[in-house]
Formats: C-alpha cells, sequence, structure tokens
C-alpha cells in the first residue's frame, strides 16, 4: 500500500511473524543505521539473537542498534538534554525502576519530581521527561535521533502506555521513519505505571493509531504462520471485536487443538506429549514440573504448551465468556505459544 | 578533529579555553605553562588514559588544581561546607565528523554540540562517608579522592565506549623513553596502532604457528622424550617443554623491531624517537587520528631534525596534530601562523599573521622567533655592538643583567626586525626597538615604524640629533674624552678621533666589548635610556 508516511504500525496476530518483519527489515539494508527496541529484555535478547543470525556472521552489524525501550529513553533522550530540565549537567544516575515518586511534588520542580535522592530517574517518569526535554529544546532530542538513525522498529508497541505515546508522537513527527510492531491482544506488561493515556492501554491502542492516520499507515495482519487454526479460534474467542485468525500452519500431528487434562493424568500427558508448563506465576503448583510464567513466554514457539490455568481461566473453559476470563491477554499469549496442542489442567 | 578544548581544575589549569584548528597546532610556552599537561589532557579525554592506566588507577590528589584544592579546604576549614572541587576536561569536536550520539548539551558550554569528556567528580555513593569525613575539617588537607568517581562520558552524558570514540591519539612522549622487557610498550602501541587490523592478525597467526613450529623441532622432540622418559621422577605426569600458547604470550611481549638489524632499545635515542612520530604518522586509519607530539626536537642533530619536521609536514595529512616544542627552528618551520601561545589560563594563536612573514622565517629558520615570544619584554637593536652596549645601560640601570629579568635583547636588522614585530604586534607583546637616525631627521626612523607603534607594547627609540647618525657618536656626544679614552684604553687627543675610531666597522665590536667590560663610568645616551625604561 504506497503512502507518504514514514511511519508504519503493524498490528497482527501471535504467531505472524512480526518479529521477523523486523529482523528481517533491520537486516536488509546494511548502509542504513538501525535502532531495534522493544521493552522486555526476553524479546530483547531473542531480537538480538535473530538479527546476529540473520546477518550470517553471529554478531550484530555495527548499523544496527539493539537496545532497550528504557535504555533508549534514558540514554539517547533524556540524558543528553538532561540540563535543560535539570540545570546541571551529568546529574541522572539510573533508572529507580521500584520506587515512586511522593505525590506531593509538584511538576515544578523537576529534580524531586523526576529524580530521587540519589537522583535515579523514576521510572513512571522517565517518558514524560523526555517529552519535556523535547519540548523545552524545542526538539533537540529528535533532532539528535534524526543524525543517529534512519529507522527505528519497536517492538511490543502495546507495552507502551502512558507518556509513551506521546513520545511516541515526537518520533512520527521526526525525520525518520518508525516502525512499530505489536498485538493489543498481548498486552502482557505496561513500562510503567502512569495514569496518562489510561484509555489506550491493551485494545484501545488500536483507537490511539486511528487518531494518528494522518502521519502513520495502519496495516493488520491476521495470519497466523504458528498456531493451527483450533488454537487460532479458541484465542480469538477471547476477543470477538477484533478480525479473526486465519492459521496457515497445515501441520497435521494427531494430537491437535485445545485440550483438558485431570491432575492426576499430567504426569502421563507430560511424558507422551512433551509440552512447554506455563503458569501464572512462580506461586501456582506445577506438580513439581519445571514451568515457565506465561508473561516470559511471551515472543516464544513451542510445539505442544500445558497450561496450569487460574481460577477466572477455569471459568472461562466452562463459559467461553470474555468477560470471565480475568487477564484475558496473558491467556492469548499463554495459547499462542503452541503451534499443534494446548492443554488446561483440569481438577 | 577537536575544535575546543576547555579544561576545569586539572593540575595548573584552573580554567582553560582553547580552540584547535585543523592541521598542525605549535604549542609554545615558558617552561611550567602546561604544554604538556595540554597535550596530556587531550589524550587522557580521547583515551581515558592517564600514562598507559585508567585514570581511575591513577586518581591522585595532585590532579587537581592548587588554587581549587586550597580554596576548597580553605572554606572546609572556615566552617563552610564547599562543594569538593571536580576536575573536567571537555573535547568539542568536529559537528560534521561525529556520530550524532556524543552530541548533548553535558559540557561546560552547554551547547548543544558533539563531544568527550573526562569528569572527576564526588561519588554520591560515598556521600555519609564525606560528610564524616569532613567533621574534622583541620585533618584535611588533601582532596579526598577516594570519595571520587571518574567518568569517561560522550556530552550525550552516556558512557563511552572504543566504538563510539570517533577519533584515536598517539601521544608521544620523546623525554620519557620507557622500557619494558626490553622492548618499548609505547613503540609496540604505535606499531600495533599502525596495523590495519587483518595484518594485526596475521602478525598474530603467523607468531603463534612458530611457536608451534618449535615443540615440532626435532631437537626439542628429543629432549621432551629424555624429560618424559623420567617420569615419576618428578611427577606421575607426562613433563614436557613448550612454548606459552596462551593469550597473554603475544607477539607484542616478544617481538622487538629492529634497525639495520639493531634492536630497537639499542639504536640512538634521536632515531627511536624519529621513529615513533614517524610509525605514528603513517596510521592509515578511516578515523581521524590525533597526533601529539612532545618536543620532537629532544635527542636530535640538526640536520636529523630538519628530516623530520619536513616529514612531519609532508605526511600529517588530514591529521590533527599537536606539538609541543621548545625549538624556534621546529616552529618556523611548521609555521608560525600555526603557534599557540599557552599560558594558564588560555591559549592565544596568531590569527592574521601575514602569509610573507610566515614564509620568511620559514626559509630563515634560524631565527630564534621564540626568544621574543617567551620573553617578558624584548630589546630589538641593530648590530652586535648595540647589544652589548644596551645590555651595559641596563646593567649601569637595574644592577643586574636585562636576561635575568626575562628581558632579551636581541639583534637583528632591517626587514628581520619588521617581521617580529609582527608576531610581537599580535601576540601583544612588549617590545622596544633600538635603532640608528642614519644622519635624519628622528621622524624619519620613527617613520619605518608607523604601523607598529599604534599597538600599545610596542615603542621605538632612536637619537634626536641627526648629527650624530650612529650610537657610537651618540656616545661620544654624552661623554667626555677623558672618560671615553679610559674607557677603551686609548689616548686620542680629540673627540673626532675618538669617534672616528670607535665608528669604524673594524673596531665597533672591540669598542662596544670595552664599553661592557669597563668599571668606568658612562653616560648612555637618552635614547638608550629610555628604550630601558620601556621595557620595564
Amino acid at each position: 500500500m504506497p503512502s507518504s508516511n514514514s511511519n508504519l504500525a503493524i498490528i497482527a496476530a501471535a504467531g505472524s511473524r512480526k518479529t521477523q518483519y523486523i529482523v528481517e527489515q533491520a537486516v536488509g539494508d546494511p548502509t542504513r543505521r538501525v535502532l531495534v527496541t522493544t521493552y522486555t529484555n526476553e524479546n530483547l535478547g531473542q531480537i538480538r539473537r535473530r538479527i546476529a543470525a540473520a546477518a550470517g556472521t553471529g554478531l550484530v552489524p555495527g548499523n544496527i542498534t539493539v537496545m532497550g525501550w528504557f535504555s533508549f529513553l534514558m540514554n539517547q533522550c533524556a540524558r543528553p538534554y538532561q540540563r535543560t530540565l535539570l540545570d546541571q549537567p551529568n546529574l541522572i544516575r539510573s533508572l529507580n525502576f521500584k520506587g515512586e515518586r511522593n505525590k506531593f511534588i509538584p511538576r515544578t520542580k523537576a529534580r524531586q519530581y523526576f529524580l530521587d535522592s540519589e537522583f535515579n530517574m523514576y521510572r513512571d517518569g522517565v517518558a514524560h521527561f523526555a517529552c519535556e526535554v523535547e519540548r523545552l529544546t524545542g526538539g533537540l532530542v529528535t533532532r539528535r535521533l534524526g543524525e543517529m538513525f534512519e529507522s527505528v522498529y519497536i517492538d511490543e508497541v502495546q507495552d507502551l502506555v502512558g507518556w509513551d505515546l506521546n513520545f511516541l508522537d515526537h518520533l512520527f513527527d521526526a525525520s525518520l521513519s518508525v516502525t512499530i510492531v505489536g498485538d493489543p491482544r498481548q498486552h502482557t506488561f505496561s513500562t510503567n505505571n502512569s495514569g496518562k493515556n489510561k484509555k489506550y492501554q491493551g485494545a484501545g491502542f488500536l483507537d490511539w493509531l486511528t487518531e494518528r492516520k494522518s502521519k502513520c499507515d495502519l496495516e493488520p495482519r491476521n495470519e497466523s504462520y504458528r498456531c493451527n487454526q483450533a488454537i487460532c479460534d479458541f484465542a480469538d474467542g477471547l476477543y470477538p471485536d477484533l478480525p479473526a485468525t486465519t492459521s496457515c500452519s497445515l501441520d497435521v500431528t494427531g494430537h491437535d487443538g485445545i485440550f483438558e487434562v485431570r491432575r492426576g493424568d499430567v504426569q502421563e500427558y507430560v511424558e507422551r506429549y512433551k509440552p512447554m508448563v506455563l503458569r501464572n506465576n512462580k506461586a501456582v503448583d506445577t506438580l513439581g514440573l519445571a514451568a515457565i510464567n506465561f508473561g516470559a513466554a511471551k515472543g516464544s514457539t513451542y510445539d505442544r504448551v500445558l497450561i496450569f490455568p487460574t481460577k477466572p481461566m477455569l471459568k472461562y473453559l466452562k463459559t467461553r465468556n470474555p468477560v470471565d476470563a480475568g487477564s484475558k491477554d496473558r491467556l492469548y499469549v499463554a495459547l499462542t505459544r503452541a503451534r499443534f496442542s494446548v492443554a488446561f489442567v483440569v481438577p | 578533529m577537536i575544535k575546543r578544548i576547555i579544561i576545569q581544575n586539572y593540575r595548573m589549569y584552573e580554567k582553560f579555553d582553547l580552540e584547535l584548528t585543523s592541521g598542525v597546532n605549535i604549542i609554545v610556552g615558558d617552561n611550567d605553562c602546561g604544554k604538556s599537561t595540554l597535550l596530556e589532557a587531550v589524550s587522557l579525554a580521547l583515551t581515558g588514559r592517564l600514562h598507559g592506566r585508567l585514570l581511575a588507577q591513577e586518581l591522585s590528589p595532585y590532579l587537581f588544581n592548587e588554587r581549587a584544592t586550597r580554596a576548597y579546604i580553605e572554606a572546609l576549614q572556615a566552617g563552610m561546607a564547599p562543594q569538593p572541587p571536580e576536575i573536567i576536561i571537555d573535547l568539542f569536536l568536529d559537528d560534521a565528523k561525529v556520530p550524532a550520539a556524543l552530541r548533548g548539551t553535558n559540557n561546560l558550554l552547554a551547547e548543544d554540540r558533539p563531544g568527550v569528556r573526562i569528569r572527576v567528580a564526588p561519588n554520591p555513593d560515598f556521600s555519609l562517608e564525606y560528610a564524616d569525613f569532613i567533621k574534622e575539617p583541620a585533618k584535611v588537607n588533601l582532596i579526598p579522592t577516594e570519595y571520587y568517581t571518574v567518568d569517561w562520558l560522550g556530552f550525550s552524558g552516556n558512557g563511552i565506549t572504543f566504538r563510539s570514540i570517533p577519533a584515536t591519539a598517539s601521544l608521544i612522549d620523546a623525554t620519557s623513553i620507557r622500557l619494558q622487557s626490553g622492548a618499548d610498550y609505547y613503540l609496540q602501541g604505535i606499531i600495533n596502532e599502525s596495523l590495519e587490523v587483518r595484518e594485526r592478525v596475521e602478525l598474530s597467526r603467523a607468531y603463534r604457528s612458530l611457536r608451534e613450529q618449535f615443540s615440532a623441532n626435532p631437537s626439542v622432540e628429543l629432549i621432551n622424550a629424555n624429560l618424559g622418559g623420567n617420569q615419576g621422577d618428578i611427577t606421575d605426569r607426562e613433563f614436557t617443554l613448550s612454548i606459552d600458547l596462551s593469550q597473554k604470550s603475544t607477539w607484542e611481549s616478544s617481538l622487538v623491531p629492529h634497525l639495520d638489524n639493531l634492536p630497537f632499545a639499542y639504536i640512538g635515542k634521536g632515531e627511536q624517537n624519529c621513529l615513533k612520530i614517524l610509525l605514528a604518522l603513517k596510521k592509515k586509519v578511516t578515523d581521524a587520528h590525533i597526533l601529539l607530539i612532545e618536543e620532537p626536537e629532544n635527542h636530535l642533530s640538526y640536520s636529523r631534525m630538519n628530516r623530520l619536521v619536513r616529514k612531519i609536514i609532508e605526511q600529517c595529512g588530514d591529521k590533527q596534530v599537536l606539538v609541543a616544542t621548545h625549538s624556534s627552528y621546529v616552529l618556523n618551520k611548521l609555521g608560525l601562523d600555526n603557534l599557540v601561545l599557552v599560558s594558564a589560563v588560555r591559549g592565544i594563536r596568531i590569527a592574521d599573521l601575514p602569509a610573507s612573514t610566515v614564509d620568511y622565517f620559514q626559509k630563515l629558520s634560524g631565527y630564534d622567533t621564540l626568544r621574543v615570544i617567551l620573553s617578558k619584554a624584548t630589546l630589538l637593536v641593530e648590530g652586535p655592538s648595540d647589544e652589548l652596549v644596551v645590555q651595559r645601560a641596563y646593567a649601569d640601570r637595574h644592577d643586574c643583567l636585562p636576561i635575568e629579568h626575562g628581558i632579551d635583547v636581541i639583534n637583528v636588522r632591517g626587514l628581520a626586525a619588521k617581521r617580529f614585530l609582527d608576531i610581537a604586534r599580535l601576540l601583544e607583546l612588549r617590545v622596544a626597538v633600538v635603532t640608528d637616525n642614519d644622519g635624519k631627521e628622528p621622524d624619519k626612523a620613527r617613520e619605518r615604524f608607523k604601523e607598529y607603534t599604534t599597538s600599545a607594547g610596542i615603542t621605538v627609540h632612536v637619537g634626536e640629533d641627526p648629527a650624530y647618525p650612529s650610537l657610537e657618536q651618540q656616545i661620544g656626544a654624552a661623554n667626555d674624552l677623558n672618560t671615553l679614552n679610559s674607557i677603551l684604553k686609548k689616548s686620542y687627543s680629540s673627540k673626532d678621533e675618538l669617534v672616528e675610531y670607535m665608528a669604524n666597522p673594524d673596531n665597533k665590536t672591540t669598542c662596544a666589548l670595552a664599553i661592557f667590560e669597563s668599571k668606568t663610568p658612562i653616560t648612555m645616551p637618552k635614547y638608550i635610556n629610555e628604550a630601558i625604561d620601556a621595557v620595564q
């Protein structure tokens, strides 16, 4: 679809090779200076490995920078022009990921508003800080980024919330091309807890994009190259308002689709099908089986998964009403990891 | 390329600011004015290292400017809570050629520019310990560097990696040729830098295979077989001799450059020095390379120096070169217009020096231009006899020779005097010109220098009476016959005869020497004394 916009949003179902698209684009032109960023370390590591593999050398090529979203905001947006807000150079030290600022500090006291007593920046304020600096310097932040990179790729963009979206707006306006890739259904993480732009979280992200039609093209992709049709249908059931997903996977293994396994049969099932065991968090009793959390599985592909569901998920299995499913996005992520089969452990 | 350097609290520089040009910059200044410190600071900011070691390991209170240290300690002891001083070295780089990643406003100018900085500042992690430490200010004599941290940063505020630094630097210091296990590690570094990556890898591989061949040598095999035969005597395991193949014994520690089959350490110091400079100049890299040369004239004969300087001019190409020198010859040859005269606070460069003057000193490079530049004040005189008389006049007035006051008397004629004045005018130096009236109205002589005397520091002194055209006649007029006969150990009966004798070119210097050495009081012509007063 030809367009004058240099910005593109690809909103796509799980398994539609979103990350693969970024990897191919980044490696495709060795003369282009490219930034690839995403929020989670798991995904960042995976992108790094896949770019290194795709480059054929085992190393990330020099023209490609792979950097976490917070490193990007802190080091390339906040730090270079920090004196504009803080009246002092080299003041910001690191990121305060856990702490929160005192709610009674006014915005006018920039130092206490954005930094803790040891000059580490509160996580909730990083994107806000970057936006403020961009505004006060008349666009120096994005000008500098424009000199550093020709293209910016953001994977798992649905993780971006609050002031991140305002900064994304600045990036759209800058002299570099921005490609954002994500799936609102997989909003399992948020970069921060800011109250800003609450309505655009999760599925609301599509509304945000629609409002920016004039500067960012929207390209939906509804094919899954990972999951078979039965898994796609089951997962789509969580989001009846969004377009249905078509499976491009035609492999048949003899044990395909959605299954339920009684707790007593779990050991036998695991021995027979060797699924990846997924759980909500480490407090879940997985009967001694090695497991990973739903969130950490994001971006990965397994042939088969075995899910230890939460109570709301169990309820959803019975009612098939999305309202009952609890955190739909986690369930969606867990389901869509599997190529052939998904089994739920039931009492 | 470095466009500007600003230093704060580093060694002798409390606040120092200097703009540099591309190509050659010749750093000139008195002893202890910080020439070497300047080169050291540039190298430090570009490599993060001091004397080859990371600055954090070399950090000492003595790196801090003494005045800043004193101000801090006095404030502490006066019961205040002063901010501990920070060392900052900011290098502002060329916008066009530097990755934007180094851009930002974290610099002393607060401008959005690309650059690198070394910052030595109190570490906030130790704020509690520091608070304890200053509870007893009487015990504080030095900056407490143990509570400090060293950051090597871009102006973006981010740490520097070797990939992000756009320029490399070689510091060549001929005064300290350091030897380490037979091989000069400075030299090894320079060789390493001047090899291309591929060549470096090839060299390492060739060296490794050489070592591997050693153990395959029949005699070594035999020896090892014998050693192995004694198994059990020493150890139960197989015992052999072999060359260390691990990473730590690389070619740098064993290969030594040879010149005409002489190991590098056994060739002359001068040659060693030359070779280092030339190797560094040869470096073929795509990155900007900045060459810092400390006193290239050291250990070199005149003719070697000539060849070296010519090579520097030919090969520096688009490299930025900073040369610190004490040699007028090096300065004249490399071009006076590249001169940077440094003091403790700034560097002055001679912008707008007439091209003809640069050319003049390049051709007549024996002229001691540095003497004028570095003197507190200068008396320019015409001829060796005038020089001796002026020295005597100065001694009469101040009881010591002018050089003891840092004032130089330089003998130059005609055109050369004006060339020196070109330099003096631009550097705002104090110069008194002593000249003959040559039998004309004194204003004629003054007229010759009128383009210079508009500068505050430059004065022209000439005998008033055209009847006495040169210094000898002027001295004759100022003293009686007996005095002069006694000084010159002569017995002329008339002053005319005596002055004629003095002014004869064959006798001029003899007479001047007699005047210089004589204990007899003599009256100096008024304009000579005025010249001496002018440089006070």
